[in-house]
């Protein structure tokens, strides 16, 4: 659907519907002029910047993502590798997820969890990234009552926040708890507010209502008797999905400063990740239970 | 509909509402059948604006110090997302080549650290101050009214009662009274005559009888080397550089004719800083005159080649410089299994985790690099043919680039290098090596006569005892047993002994790194010199895979020759700023000084002539009013009271409106000492000002220069100065103080005629202008075509005029325009990756002269004991300055150290929501398993900390709580026994944390923001001036190790916890 | 107010107490509707890691309350109790309101209500929560039925349930889907091992039967409108059936409980023990084992009079939600990956712990529901005073 056939639909929807409510639905999924045309091709950037020895993963990364995006989307297997030697335990992956997508409080994709071992001073520190797993076979998906999650194509699990009822049944069966719920909740809202004065307690709250971008909609949360997805909804980790339809690597993987998490089409045998998981270092995280995760650790 | 929202973009969101919208009602629209599914279905991209070029900024991150380079995302306006600039090392390594047109480069992301990525909630952290707030209580009670700036300008300028209307009937000297000397050619005469007082070639009498008309202009006429009434102006700045050193320099000494500016350097890490210029310091010929200058204040270890790295008392993933640029490198080569790692440090740090944990007893650092001295120097495992190179001739022969004093003879007696001349083999100006037994003069810089000295000689030349550099750290380092030595470093002997080999086992492709942990004591500078010295004795420096002194950067300040703005220069009018500094630092030796000829030693307070930003020093001199008392603090970007060992102490001194008539501040929030001021003016974030050009830590191999620019529309008040909108900043500050009082450097031709420094950007974009200009003539910047041109204009259409006026940023910069685009577009200059390396070598290398010996702090007395000081590092245990050994009751019974976690940054981000305080609300007491199960303590129980002389809280101000010292103990085995370590970032009575009122109005602060503890307070004082931390006496470094505490239980852990199950990887089980 | 006091209150002053508590109540579950409807969830006290709380325990309870009085009123038909027959229709009412409040509960709980139909709209079937939607509707739809033909007063429905076999019959596999089914959207769960059990749905149906009889035989032997010794002897049947089935509930529960605890180690090991002697212990030795299963045997136990099968019979209605509480909660309360409670936080609303107590907002919300069935009851009562018998019809069946 291009932008003028939308505008269309939206214009009938107007009229038909009363103006009033949808310029508030509107209003509120506002980003800049001109963002949603769709990129004709991939970034010329990768083609300047020719392969070689000692270049940064992420620069190889995104080559081989741009080469994935040209197939069609269920030729495509993502798959992410986490270096477990490599990962510092910094938390940039958290964070910057957190501000990728714009989280709420309370709603974490990818924590990464720090362990300690041994007895002193014979003591290890191990720290374990966890984004969800996308697993072939999700036990989260089954549960849901109201079909708001699957499995597509390219095997990325989704939530579709518009059918989501929020009874969190999934966030009870993900067996790594990488499902949270969205309470409606804003990092300011505990904090002092009113109009700004001495101080910008305004101004120092409006970004919380920008719009997120996962599952390439644009996403206004808000609170009330209606909640405004994903306020109400399960979520969880995307794999960026958004992202990748830009050439970019999810933003865990592109923030990693320890380098330790990589990401590809498992289906492309040159890939770094296809490379990686053959591995014999390579394990998975509760392997038993069969859910057969995309995301694989190097231990 | 508006117009806006017509050509916003359409949404899933939006076709769902207008489905609904249809069916007449929510009902349908909830099936999301007519929902636009593409992006969930994944068969068409969505809307994601954070990937066009038109919505990128590039700047510089100061989330901490390592001030990273940053890539800043624009949404409706508004800054929402930061991720690393691609065009940069230290974000994406190998860089992407400078020439991407930006369009293309916006594809790839480049890495930060998790403060960084938080940056969006600093910017937009509710608690920023909008306008000045003048207090309308007693200091430190936060009550406050919003005051207009012109209001405030004018109030600051001149002074006067300025709080009658809260019953304060003091008359208060503004900046009009004491910039007291305004005439630059009067400013300059005193200056000299003064500088002929200091050399001993005028006397005090003859002074006074020459200047007689111009004594009122001076502190203390019996002084006079005190300097002018002007330097009762101080600036304390904390985070100031390199920031906004170079306009803050230029206002203060320039303008004001103050000699007081500061920055915070002290609390930093100051020794580390020292002891690397003096081991880097060149005998150098300036007009006709040699002298020691000082070097570089950084080098660090080729992380990517080397293939054994020390991280002393520093890490690689936490703090340093810093995790962003170090992490990807370290882990990468420690993966590669070309890299391995020692981490000599008493906690188990992230960094420990990856490699050989050496946990080091906090008060042994010294001893354990002199037991590693020792043990190189007994068993010969230095790099003997590097060491007996005596100057550059001979280095250039022996296939090195840079050579030592090892060789040179130090006259035992006087603790100087012995002349060329004294020996009879020379110049005055050129030293002595024997070489086979025969004094040679030594001339360093010489390139063509080699000296290849005797390295570990002793004996007498001419009747003078002497003894070469090499030998005087050996005697040094022989001061006590190597057992001895590992007794109180608290490690076997044998592991040291391993250590040492391993270091020493690879040739030149090993390094120590070191930071803060091993120097914050009062003998840090010769612990840091010790570790420097390592280095040395194996002849790393500038090899691939040794010691770097890092690419460098462009010339900012126009200091090269073809340069256009040499801004220091431009200053026509500038006031000659002299006298001795409120901390005594950077003042010369006190022996020269009038207040020596008055008082002898012990000295008042101590001298600092080795260092400067002696921060900790600067409110404790003030209230003692030695050596004068001051009449405005401007307290820009710290908080000491915070900060600072003992700082706390500070509290008290600051609500003396007596010794501190005037106190105001520049700050981004009400913070911890801020709160004290008269008046608090705004300041811009780091993401919405300017900064001066930036260079980066030695871990960037190749040449790199970055800057801050505007990336967000400002949150404080957008005001006019004479004419000009710009929103309300330090800048903004001194541009109209400056012009109000008619002085120069700022307002109309403040750089010369026709050249008017009127905006921040007339200042900080010259700066920017000369980096495009390069360090040569044929090194510029490339230009900015049209259509870079434009794209300058659209990323920035949501700045407003007072902040992006293109017409005003090229009239800044003039014909360089196009140049300086190209640079705005890439948020600086970064030379390719491949700059690294030369044929084996640094390609930007130091190549230059190495101390073994540093003769200019053994030259050098303590001003409070009279002792001289050590050109080699000497073993010395915790001492006050007038040598009392620091003693502890024995139920003071933990060594209390302090650490910086990845997600802190320093004081400032505890208003980061999603970083800081997800990531951990509160910070913890960490204790041994064994101490706590000895002290029948457990996991989760609340302990207060307290030390002699500190009961575990401390008062804040009237009508509020006191500070406590407490926190949550956190049982582990990642710690040294008998030692308590605390991170550094929480604890906060302000920033938010506490209610304040302004304009009647009480603002409910968020309790949340103040949770943890600051262990600061819990610090030693030292005993001679018994209002201030322990500190250096070289380096004035303040000592954050070397206190003890002892734990009191406030409160036991709530309850059981939940079973401590959940499944753990394979091979991970924890004990 | 101690008790003396309210001894000596009055018969029309206990009335207006209770009217006042009731009241007071109402107001209560009020004020948290409002904050419910606009404010969502943010003051509850469950999270993103303990996503179910004491709302999901009490739908559990209550709808385990209604599959219990059905299945008594279906037991009194099947096996054709003539002694009971007098309450079949009382059991009937008791299920619909019961159901209602379990449903109310649960509507509350969904982050969007207002979507809560998808799940007959687009429902997945292989979703145990989807299943139970529909054996809800159904059972609802059957529900009304019978109530309508029951209760409708006039000659038709002077006598009710012999009109209906059918419908009863049909309902007691619904019934029996249902309450073994709400077992099974837990015991499903591999991921949760406390839950991942195959006896939960048998487990959760002998509670249902438990407490629904022990909720029917409280409502006979405290409102009965006749005192006479028909029903005293209704009431003490009843009182040997609960007793019965408290008695089955618990070797039940010994075996959940033993079996995963029984040689000392593991996980299940842990959360047994965590239920039995963590910080919340008096929830399953005081609330459930003492108030709910000792107090009740020791006053059935006897030959009581109705007075204290009353008490009994309430005594284990009421504290069976601690045996709710103490399925549903633990199974969350223990993070799926070790450090995962540690890993991130939720410095502004505590979402992401895994230490829960229910908020004061979860228990306004259910004492505004609890007082809501008690309008139901009162309405419907007073709409339908045919939920009891007449004095006389009781004494008729008597003779
Ligand atoms: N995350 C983060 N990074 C930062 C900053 C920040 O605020 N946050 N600030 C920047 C600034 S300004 C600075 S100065 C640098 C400082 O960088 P660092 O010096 O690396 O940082 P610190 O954490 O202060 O101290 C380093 C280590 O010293 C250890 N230590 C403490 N006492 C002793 C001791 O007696 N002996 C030894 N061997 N080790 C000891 C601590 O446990 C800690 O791990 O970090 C910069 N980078
Ligand atoms: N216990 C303990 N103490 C320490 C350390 C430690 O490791 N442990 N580390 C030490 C080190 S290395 C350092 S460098 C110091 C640094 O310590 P601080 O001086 O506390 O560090 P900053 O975070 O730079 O900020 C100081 C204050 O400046 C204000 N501020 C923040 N942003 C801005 C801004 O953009 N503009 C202006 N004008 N003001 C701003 C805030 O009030 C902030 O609290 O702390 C030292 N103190
Ligand atoms: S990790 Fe959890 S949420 Fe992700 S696909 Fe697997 S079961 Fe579903
Ligand atoms: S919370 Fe949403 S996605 Fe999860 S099971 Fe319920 S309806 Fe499905
Ligand atoms: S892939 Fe994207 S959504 Fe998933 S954890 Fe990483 S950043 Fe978050
Ligand atoms: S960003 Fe990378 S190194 Fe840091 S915690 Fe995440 S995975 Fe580990
Ligand atoms: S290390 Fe992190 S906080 Fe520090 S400057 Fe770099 S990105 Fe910013
Ligand atoms: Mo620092």
């Amino acid at each position: 659907m291009n932008d003028m056939q939308r505008r269309d639909i939206l214009k009938a929807g107007a009229v038909l519907g009363g103006a009033v409510a949808l310029g508030k639905l509107a209003a509120g999924s506002a980003v800049l002029a001109g963002e949603t045309e769709a990129k004709a091709g991939a970034p010329a950037v990768l083609e300047r910047v020719k392969p070689a020895p000692g270049e940064d993963v992420h620069i190889r990364m995104q080559r081989e993502l741009v080469r994935a995006m040209k197939k069609p989307l269920a030729e495509r297997r993502w798959g992410m590798v986490i270096d477990t030697r490599k990962c510092v335990g910094c938390h940039s992956c958290t964070v910057g997820c957190v501000m990728e997508n714009k989280l709420p409080p309370g709603v974490v994709y990818r924590p990464v969890i720090d362990m300690e071992s041994g007895a002193y001073p014979n003591v290890g520190r191990k720290f374990l990234p966890r984004p969800c797993m996308q697993c072939e076979n999700p036990p989260c998906v089954p549960v849901c009552p109201v079909k708001a999650t699957w499995k597509r194509a390219d095997g990325i699990i989704v939530i579709d926040y518009d059918a989501c009822i929020g009874c969190r049944y999934c966030i009870t069966a993900c067996p790594y708890q990488a499902r949270t719920y969205d309470f409606g909740q804003n990092f300011s809202q505990n904090a002092a507010s009113g109009k700004d004065g001495g101080l910008a307690l305004d101004t120092g709250r409006k970004y919380e209502k920008e719009p997120s971008f996962e599952y390439g909609s644009t996403w206004t949360r808000g609170e009330g008797l209606l909640p405004k997805s994903p306020v109400g909804n399960a979520r969880k980790c995307t794999f960026c999905a958004h992202r990748l339809e830009h050439y970019q690597l999810p933003m865990c993987v592109s923030t990693c400063i320890g380098r330790s998490t990589f990401f590809g089409d498992m289906n492309d045998p040159k890939s770094l990740v296809a490379g990686l998981v053959a591995r014999n270092n390579a394990v998975l995280l509760k392997g038993e239970l069969g859910t057969a995760p995309k995301v694989f650790y190097l231990v | 509909m508006s117009e806006e929202s017509k050509t916003q973009g359409m949404s899933r969101r939006a076709a769902l509402g207008a489905c609904a919208a249809l069916a007449g009602g929510a009902a349908l629209g909830v099936l999301g059948g007519c929902a636009n599914r593409k992006g969930l279905d994944g068969t068409a991209p969505g809307p994601y604006p954070m990937a066009e070029a038109e919505n990128i900024i590039h700047t510089s991150c100061l989330q901490c110090n390592t001030q990273c380079t940053l890539k800043v995302k624009v949404q409706d306006g508004l800054v929402v997302k930061i991720d690393g600039n691609p065009y940069s090392p230290m974000t994406v390594h190998p860089n992407l080549p400078y020439d991407t047109p930006p369009a293309e480069a916006v594809a790839v992301d480049g890495a930060i650290c998790p403060k960084g990525q938080a940056g969006v909630q600093t910017l937009y952290d509710p608690y920023r101050v909008r306008k000045v707030l003048k207090r309308t209580g007693p200091r430190g009670a936060n009550r406050w009214k919003s005051i207009p700036f012109d209001q405030a300008i004018k109030e600051i300028c001149d002074g006067g009662k300025l709080f009658a209307d809260i019953g304060e009937d003091r008359e208060i000297a503004g900046f009009n009274s004491v910039v007291a000397l305004r005439d630059a050619a009067l400013a300059k005469q005193l200056a000299a005559d003064v500088g002929a007082i200091r050399k001993g070639e005028m006397t005090v009498d003859e002074f006074k009888a020459k200047n007689a008309a111009h004594l009122g202009k001076l502190l203390d006429s019996d002084h006079p080397d005190l300097g002018p009434k002007n330097n009762q102006f101080v600036l304390q700045g904390g985070r100031i550089s390199p920031d906004r050193d170079v306009i803050t320099k230029r206002f203060t000494f320039g303008t004001l004719g103050s000699v007081n500016w500061f920055g915070h350097t002290t609390i930093c890490e100051q020794a580390h800083h020292v002891a690397f210029m003096y081991s880097l310091a060149q005998w150098q010929e300036k007009d006709d005159k040699f002298s020691w200058a000082k070097g570089p204040n950084h080098m660090k270890p080729d992380y990517t080649q080397s293939e054994f790295v020390i991280f002393w008392g520093t890490g690689f993933n936490e703090a340093n410089f810093g995790p962003t640029p170090m992490s990807p490198r370290v882990s990468q080569a420690i993966t590669d299994g070309k890299l391995k790692i020692a981490v000599i440090d008493p906690r188990l740090s992230k960094s420990a985790a990856k490699g050989w944990w050496l946990p080091v007893h906090p008060g042994g650092n010294l001893a354990l690099a002199l037991a590693m001295i020792q043990w190189i120097i007994a068993g010969k495992r230095y790099d003997e043919a590097f060491l007996r190179n005596a100057n550059k001739a001979a280095a250039k022969a022996g296939g090195e680039k840079s050579w030592s004093n090892a060789t040179w003879l130090v006259n035992t007696a006087t603790g100087k290098f012995l002349r060329a001349a004294d020996a009879g083999v020379g110049t005055a100006n050129q030293f002595v090596a024997l070489v086979n037994g025969v004094p040679v003069a030594v001339d360093p810089s010489d390139e063509k006569k080699s000296v290849v000295g005797d390295l570990d000689v002793a004996g007498s030349v001419k009747g003078v005892e002497v003894a070469s550099s090499f030998r005087m750290l050996k005697d040094a380092a022989a001061a006590k047993s190597f057992e001895e030595y590992a007794r109180i470093a608290g490690l076997e002997p044998g592991e040291i002994e391993k250590l040492a080999r391993e270091f020493t086992a690879h040739g030149k492709k090993a390094a120590i790194d070191f930071y803060r942990g091993p120097i914050k004591t009062t003998y840090g500078y010769y612990s840091a010199q010790a570790i420097i010295l390592l280095n040395f004795l194996i002849g790393n420096v500038d090899h691939v895979g040794g010691f770097m002194k890092g690419g460098g950067a462009w010339d900012g300040s126009g200091g090269k020759p073809d340069q256009p703005f040499p801004v220091g220069k431009m200053h026509p009018g500038a006031l000659a700023h002299f006298g001795v500094k409120l901390t005594r630092e950077a003042s010369g030796p006190y022996e020269t000084s009038t207040l020596f000829k008055r008082d002898g030693y012990p000295a008042k307070r101590p001298w600092f002539p080795f260092t400067d930003d002696v921060y900790q020093e600067i409110i404790p001199a003030a209230n003692a009013g030695y050596p004068y008392p001051i009449k405005i603090l401007w307290l820009h970007y710290g908080t000491p009271a915070l900060a600072a060992p003992a700082g706390h102490l500070q509290i008290k001194m600051l609500k003396d409106t007596a010794k501190f008539p005037l106190f105001i501040a520049t700050d981004v929030v009400i913070g911890e000492t801020s709160m004290y001021a008269d008046y608090i003016f705004p300041d811009l974030s780091y993401l919405e000002r300017w900064s001066n050009p930036l260079g980066t830590s030695p871990v960037v191999l190749s040449q790199i220069s970055k800057f801050r620019q505007p990336a967000a529309a400002p949150v404080p008040e957008v005001v006019t100065v004479d004419g000009e909108e710009m929103p309300i900043s330090i800048e903004s500050v001194m541009i109209s103080v400056a012009k109000r009082l008619g002085l120069s450097g700022f307002g109309k031709d403040a750089f010369g005629p026709g050249q008017g420094l009127n905006r921040p950007e007339d200042f900080h974009l010259k700066m920017v202008a000369n980096l495009a200009a390069g360090n040569k003539a044929g090194d510029e910047a490339p230009e900015a075509d049209d259509a870079e041109l434009e794209l300058l204009r659209k990323a920035r259409r949501h700045l407003p005029k007072a902040v992006f006026d293109e017409q005003k940023w090229q009239a800044a910069v003039g014909p360089l325009w196009r140049r300086v685009v190209y640079l705005l577009n890439r948020g600086g200059r970064f030379e390719k990756a491949s700059g690294a390396y030369d044929e084996g070598f640094a390609k930007h290398a130091y190549g230059n002269q190495l101390n073994i010996y540093v003769e200019p702090v053994a030259g050098g007395k303590h001003s409070v004991q009279g002792k001289r000081l050590s050109g080699v590092p000497v073993y010395e245990e915790m001492e006050s300055f007038d040598g009392k050994p620091v003693a502890f009751p024995a139920e003071y019974e933990f060594e209390m150290i302090t650490y910086k976690d990845i997600h802190g940054g320093q004081s400032r981000t505890s208003g980061n929501y999603a970083g800081h305080l997800a990531i951990m609300p509160e910070n913890f007491v960490f204790l041994n398993e064994l101490d706590a199960s000895r002290l029948k303590l457990t996991d989760g129980d609340v302990v207060r900390l307290e030390s002699p002389g500190f009961g575990g809280s401390f008062e804040i101000g009237s009508g509020q709580a006191p500070a406590r010292v407490e926190g949550k103990l956190r049982v582990t085995q990642g710690l040294r026994p008998g030692v308590v370590s605390v991170s550094w970032h929480y604890g906060h009575w302000a920033y938010g944390a506490r209610d304040v009122e302004i304009d009647g109005q009480r603002i409910p602060g968020e309790p949340v923001r103040g949770k943890g503890l600051v262990t600061n307070a819990a610090s030693a004082v030292d005993g001679y001036l018994k209002d201030v931390c322990l500190t250096d006496p070289i380096a004035g470094d303040s000592a954050f190790t070397g206190s003890r505490v002892k734990l009191v239980k406030v409160a036991s852990s709530k309850g059981p916890r939940a079973p401590l199950a959940g499944w753990v990887p394979a091979g991970w089980a924890s004990r | 107010m101690n008790a003396s006091f309210l001894e000596n209150l009055r018969h029309g002053d206990r009335a207006r107490l209770l009217k006042g508590l009731w009241l007071l109540a109402l107001a209560v579950g009020a004020l948290g509707l409002f904050q419910r409807l606009f404010y969502g969830d943010q003051a509850a006290g469950f999270g993103s890691y303990v996503p179910w709380g004491l709302w999901v325990a009490a739908y559990t309870y209550f709808s385990g309350l209604a599959a219990g009085a059905f299945l008594l009123a279906a037991g009194i038909r099947v096996f054709n109790i003539r002694a009971l027959e007098p309450i079949a229709k009382l059991c009937l009412f008791a299920s619909f309101i019961t159901l209602a409040l379990g449903l109310i509960t649960i509507g509350l709980d969904l982050g969007h209500m207002e979507r809560a139909l998808l799940v007959l709209l687009r429902p997945q079937f292989h979703s145990m929560m989807a299943w139970m939607v529909w054996l809800y509707t159904a059972y609802l739809i059957l529900l009304v039925l019978l109530l309508r033909r029951s209760l409708r007063p006039g000659p038709a429905g002077s006598d009710d349930a012999g009109k209906t076999p059918g419908l009863m019959l049909a309902g007691i596999p619904l019934v029996i889907g249902f309450a073994g089914g709400v077992g099974a959207l837990f015991g499903t769960v591999a991921a949760r091992e406390y839950w991942h059990s195959s006896l939960f749905p048998v487990f959760f149906l002998a509670g249902a039967l438990t407490s629904g009889a022990a909720l029917v035989t409280a409502l006979t032997a405290w409102l009965w409108p006749g005192r006479d010794e028909a029903w005293k002897e209704m009431v003490q049947l009843l009182g040997r059936i609960v007793l019965g089935l408290v008695l089955l509930e618990c070797v039940l529960e010994f075996a959940e409980f033993t079996i995963p605890a029984w040689y000392g180690v593991g996980s299940g090991f842990e959360l047994v023990w965590y239920v039995l002697f963590g910080p919340y212990w008096y929830v399953f030795w005081i609330f459930h084992l003492g108030l709910g299963v000792a107090v009740p045997l020791y006053l059935l136990a006897r030959r009581p009079e109705p007075k204290d099968v009353g008490l009994a019979a309430a005594l284990v209605t009421v504290m069976f939600f601690a045996v709710r509480l103490n399925l549903v909660i633990p199974g969350l309360i223990v993070p799926e990956l070790r450090g995962l409670e540690q890993a991130y936080t939720d410095p502004v609303g505590g979402k992401l712990s895994f230490a829960y107590l229910p908020s004061l907002f979860e228990w306004q919300i259910l004492i505004g529901v609890v007082a809501v069935g008690v309008a139901l009851w009162l309405a419907g009562t007073k709409r339908f005073p045919n939920v009891f018998p007449s004095p006389s019809q009781s004494s008729e069946v008597k003779s």
